[in-house]
């Protein structure tokens, strides 16, 4: 089965170079190979993750090495190899990234200018995310990250939107420049984190996990100290971290919806998931005296997030904001270190990914007609597009902790970790914030969806098929993981309890 | 008893199908609804019998009751989701059950026509669904899970007229209001869970009986998970959200904002008991203390309330009150059969005022009068229903609250003795109130009037079911009764957690308040009956009270008050900061630091060889002088 983790990457490379040939001419050939190789990709991410077990040791499935720089001077012996594998973590972030993609790619049917490059961009995009879901080997990891990185500079200032706020204006280059910036300027503290491991652990690897790997050894104590940060910051940056978040929601309102979707649901995962991969498999007693600096900046987050988004009459800015709120959640939970804590901050992950994506892709299917994203100009939408509120509505309920949808299970996980780790006030704080979360949805879903019609948008129409159809996916997974969380928690906990050595 | 999973299941799965293919049956499919619900409530005989068969004495051996699933697991943390059934699940299982029934064979009458009629019986059946799951919960998890999930039923049954503005916002206050007792609900059960490593219920209870939390800590918690029954029950400070909630369809508020879910709070408690023996007495003082806050804060806001419904909505808050000052003096038994006798005869008071609402479109007792010429059946119904509120020996209601005035004033405590006893006054004043200004004297809308009537035989029937038992339901605390039902030791001592109670009727407290009540209805003639005047006058002489009433304590105004002023420019305060401090100046400010160096530095840039040449010798002199500095 190692093929499936080559093939992860090398189908939207290959779709990548399709698209390049078929001239522009031809847009519908475009999404059709778009959407065939978006299905291959769920297909095979399903695979993934159903296949997968933990079965004792590091956890690491379906490996693949190929050496790729070997035997040269200043790398030693082992050099850099192509090294694919899965565990517990990233198995359930495979499976994201292929359900998110496949909904996307129906999210984007209507793009018109330019499709090619869009879906050379996107693909390109998601090649990168699989890569850093899957590299085990440093240098790739980051090659990978880069790749997942950079596409969104151009799918942003080319394909977005610029946004005129009465006070303020917030053109589409503003928000790409600076999304881009930060997170290029988190990568130069990872590069510069990665090669100081590489020094001090003078093995002449870049392999993460395994024998004679990066975490085969113990580092110094005031080496993990100095390092941990480098790291937890650089990928905290993509992770929403306060106060370096400000690029998420500017960006967010500038994106396009498919692209929203993939960057609140799947790119911001990247850089939590880089803190748990790299920062905390590596560094663990670094992780142990930052965790409470972490955990500060994470319930900082989680309530800021929470109430400016209360705050905001941006139907986008208003998910955006929800979104730095919720992945203030996540480092919480990764800041506990406990297993319970970090299993919540992974269920988070997979559970904020499902249903900012349905957020986003149901904003966009607002806009697209109505070409305001103010939620005090609706009114009563249910009336003319019942289906698209009632999935902004499950959208919304998931993330307010409703009981039932995947949102409630990763909080819930999160909040006990917090208490198991002696960190009672900032799990009160954090039941805080999901309570205000309960405030911004229902005073949205009030505005906009509820209340007398608007007759200024009796020409509304309900989704399309395509947005349908990709929103009721997302669902099936809300529900899924709300109701049966088992096959989510059993792959993740065991690999958790491994990268924390319990 | 492993079948009791079933009695939630067949509501959950009717929502199910409801939701999928509702448009496509017949009538909407609300005869599966009804069939689930109805499925449910025989279900319920068989595992009462099943608890009695397994029953010695007044015992009951409480893993029996037990079963479930795992749900999640890994280290020593465990997840289950499991049902248990026991004396308490078993009264509430009744109420809910068969009023549920009743209330969704209404609806076909009263919903007919309406444009969501399908999605109606939907969101009844999840909500029953969530109920029913509550009442069975043997751990803290499934409860809370089920807990949001009823809020969540009737935040869908509020604002079941989206439409109307007034019904969305009622639906939003009601959720998050009731979300803000979660918190710390939510609290609480991690609380407890962090010392006793388990959510299971139970086992909490023997750990916390063996002295594994401290006083203090236990105390704490219990408070936490108090916060959360305020909140669901309505007691003051968090009952602003009960009388909006009746914008929603009046079968709703009959099943959810009466029968049901307002009395989860009193259920939640009465099933923590024992962790509030062991507890700081303080927290019974607590418990004590909000319910006759609420108890005497809702009593006169329902002698000003002019829309029919809200009037019955602060006889609800009333009776939840009355519950928890049971609870504070400890007597599940009391506050169970409260919540038994409350559920049957509030319901009727709901109904037939639905009845009269669907007859005459009018729900402001301004605009009625004079209707039990026009719908004697609803008049009846409804009389039945205002009289055990008030306490009228011998209807359901009489006996409930006899129990709860007597193990109230045990203690000796006159202060809350003697307030019981104002309550009992006035909420027979505002009963009487209310039904006078609706079916007695003359008519003040004509036209409304002449259109009423009784309605049809669907509506009819539930309430003439629910008048029967409000009449009879009482004698279920002769204990003769209970035992020739097959209940070991009467209803009293079945309930009754820790061991035989029996119900005791001290006749001093049964003459006080039924001397209390009928001065409740005396009075009541005499201030509103005919124009009125006497009513008016009074609330002239006493007009500052009138206002205060009027506004409701200004609790509303000083929430919202707090919601514009507090929450919403804090949370504008720290979106503009956002904006404006952490990303025009820390962020742009930064970038444009950087630009402007640049623009600075380009001057250096001069392209005369001299400059550079003076720069270079002079960077010299100058590291040569640091180097023989250094070296010194």
């Amino acid at each position: 089965m190692d093929w499936v983790l080559f093939a992860l990457i090398a189908i939207p490379v290959g779709a990548v170079i399709l698209f390049m040939l078929i001239p522009s001419r031809y847009p519908q050939l475009v999404r059709n190979v778009a959407v065939v190789s978006a299905f291959a990709l769920f297909v095979l991410s399903v695979l993934v993750f159903v296949k997968y077990e933990f079965e004792g040791g590091n956890g690491l499935r379906f490996d693949l090495q190929l050496d790729w720089l070997e035997n040269v001077a200043f790398l030693g012996e082992n050099g850099i190899t192509y090294h694919l594998a899965v565990d517990g973590i990233s198995a359930p972030m495979v499976l994201l990234t292929g359900i998110v993609i496949f909904a996307g790619v129906f999210i984007s049917w209507n793009i018109d200018y330019r499709n090619k490059d869009y879906f050379v961009l996107l693909f390109l995009l998601v090649s990168g995310v699989f890569g850093v879901f899957l590299s085990l080997d440093l240098f790739f990891l980051f090659f990978f990250y880069e790749v997942a990185v950079l596409p969104m500079y151009l799918l942003i200032a080319v394909w977005g939107t610029s946004s005129e706020f009465g006070t303020f204006t917030r053109t589409k280059e503003y928000g790409a420049m600076k999304l881009v910036l930060y997170l290029v300027g988190g990568s130069a503290l990872i590069f510069i984190g990665i090669f100081a491991t590489f020094v001090e652990a003078g093995l002449g690897t870049f392999d993460l996990i395994g024998e004679n790997s990066l975490n085969s050894i113990a580092y110094d104590e005031n080496f993990q100290k100095a390092v941990f940060p480098l790291f937890a910051l650089g990928f905290g940056i993509l992770a929403g971290l306060w106060p370096f978040h400000t690029w998420s929601p500017d960006g967010h309102v500038a994106a396009p919806t498919a692209v929203s979707m993939l960057h609140a649901g799947v790119l911001m995962k990247l850089g939590a998931f880089g803190i748990l991969r790299v920062a905390i498999t590596l560094f663990p007693e670094g992780a142990e005296f930052w965790a409470p600096v972490l955990m500060t900046l994470g319930v900082t987050g989680a309530l800021y997030g929470a109430v400016s988004a209360m705050a905001q009459r941006d139907l986008k800015y208003m998910v955006g904001y929800s979104s730095v709120s919720h992945m203030g959640f996540v480092l919480m939970g990764l800041a506990t270190l406990t297993t319970i804590g970090v299993n919540g901050a992974v269920l988070q992950m997979f559970a904020h990914g499902v249903m900012t994506a349905l957020m986003f892709a149901m904003v966009g299917a607002v806009y697209d007609q109505a070409h305001v994203r103010d939620m005090t100009l609706f009114g009563g939408l249910v009336q003319k597009t019942p289906r698209l509120a009632a999935f902004f509505a499950i959208a919304g309920l998931s993330s307010l902790g409703l009981p039932g949808l995947a949102g409630f299970v990763a909080e819930f996980h999160i909040f006990v970790g917090t208490f198991r780790a002696g960190y009672e006030w900032a799990g009160v704080l954090g039941i805080v914030a999901a309570a205000i979360t309960a405030t911004y949805i229902l005073r949205m879903l009030a505005m906009a969806f509820f209340g007398p019609f608007n007759e200024r948008w009796a020409g509304l129409k309900e989704m399309r098929r395509g947005e349908q159809f990709g929103g009721a996916l997302l669902i099936v997974f809300i529900v899924f993981m709300g109701v049966w969380p088992a096959p989510f928690i059993d792959r993740i906990s065991e690999s958790v309890e491994f990268i924390l050595r319990v | 008893m492993e079948e009791a999973w079933l009695i939630p299941a067949m509501p959950a799965a009717a929502f199910v199908i409801l939701l999928l293919v509702g448009n496509y049956l017949p009538r909407s499919g609300d005869w599966l609804a009804i069939g689930a619900i109805a499925a449910s409530f025989i279900l319920f005989f068989f595992v009462l019998a099943d608890l009695l068969d397994n029953m010695v004495g007044t015992e009951f051996d409480k893993a029996l009751g037990q079963s479930g699933i795992d749900w999640v697991s890994f280290g020593d943390f465990e997840l289950r989701l499991g049902f248990q059934v026991d004396q308490l699940a078993i009264v509430m299982l009744a109420v809910v059950t068969f009023i549920t029934l009743m209330v969704l064979v209404y609806s076909t009458g009263y919903m007919k026509g309406d444009p969501r009629y399908g999605w109606y019986f939907a969101a009844m059946s999840l909500f029953v669904a969530a109920m029913l799951t509550l009442v069975l919960a043997d751990n803290f998890l499934l409860l809370y899970a089920a807990w949001e999930g009823v809020g969540f039923g009737s935040y869908l049954l509020i604002g079941f007229w989206h439409e109307r503005r007034s019904a969305t916002e009622a639906a939003k206050k009601a959720f998050i209001t009731t979300r803000i007792g979660d918190v710390g609900l939510l609290i609480g059960i991690i609380l407890l869970w962090r010392e006793a490593g388990t959510f299971d219920i139970s086992e909490i209870f023997e750990f916390a009986e063996a002295g594994g939390y401290s006083t203090a800590y236990l105390t704490t918690a219990v408070l936490f998970l108090f916060a959360g029954a305020v909140g669901k029950s309505a007691q003051f400070p968090l009952h602003v959200w009960l009388p909006d909630a009746m914008e929603g369809p009046t079968p709703v508020s009959a099943l959810i904002h009466a029968a049901t879910m307002v009395v989860a709070g009193v259920y939640l408690v009465a099933r923590l008991m024992p962790l509030f023996v062991v507890a700081d007495p303080i927290a019974l003082n607590v418990v004590t203390a909000v319910g006759l806050t609420t108890v005497m804060m809702s009593a006169t806001m329902g002698l000003v309330a002019t829309d029919i419904k809200r009037v019955i909505a602060y006889s609800t808050i009333n009776s939840l009150g009355l519950m928890m000052v049971a609870l504070g003096s400890l007597s599940v038994s009391a506050a169970m059969l409260y919540l038994f006798a409350h559920g049957f005869f509030k319901a009727l008071l709901f109904l037939s005022a639905g009845s009269v609402i669907h007859a005459t479109e009018r729900q402001e007792v301004s605009e009625l009068g004079g209707l039990a010429r026009r719908m004697p059946v609803t008049a009846a119904a409804f009389a039945v229903g205002a009289l055990s509120m008030a306490g009228i020996v011998p209807l359901a209601g009489f006996w409930a609250k006899d129990e709860i005035l007597n193990v109230a004033g045990d203690g000796q405590n006159f202060v809350v003795y003697g307030l019981l006893m104002l309550s009992v006054f006035i909420t027979a004043l505002y009963m009487t109130r209310v039904v006078i200004l609706t079916f007695l004297g003359e008519p003040r809308d004509r036209e409304a009037h002449q259109h009423a009537h009784d309605a049809e035989p669907v509506m009819t029937l539930p309430l003439l079911l629910l008048a029967g038992l409000t009449i009879l339901a009482g004698i279920v605390v002769f204990d003769g009764v209970g035992e020739a039902v097959g209940f070991p030791g009467g209803i009293g001592e079945f309930v009754f957690l820790e061991g035989p109670e029996a119900f005791h009727f001290p006749w001093d407290v049964a003459v006080l308040s039924t001397l209390s009540a009928v001065a409740g209805l005396a009075g009541g003639f005499y201030f509103w009956s005919g124009e009125a005047e006497p009513a008016r006058r009074a609330g002239e002489l006493f007009r500052p009270a009138y206002e205060i009433l009027k506004r409701k304590f200004f609790m509303d105004d000083i929430y919202q008050w707090a919601i514009d002023r507090v929450v919403l420019v804090a949370g504008g305060m720290i979106a503009w900061f956002d904006r404006n401090v952490v990303n025009d100046t820390g962020v742009d400010g930064s970038a444009r630091l950087g630009v402007f160096a640049g623009f600075g530095m380009k001057f250096l840039e001069t392209g005369k060889l001299p400059n550079y040449a003076l720069a270079i010798v002079t960077g010299v002199i100058v590291l040569a002088i640091v180097f023989m500095a250094v070296r010194a």
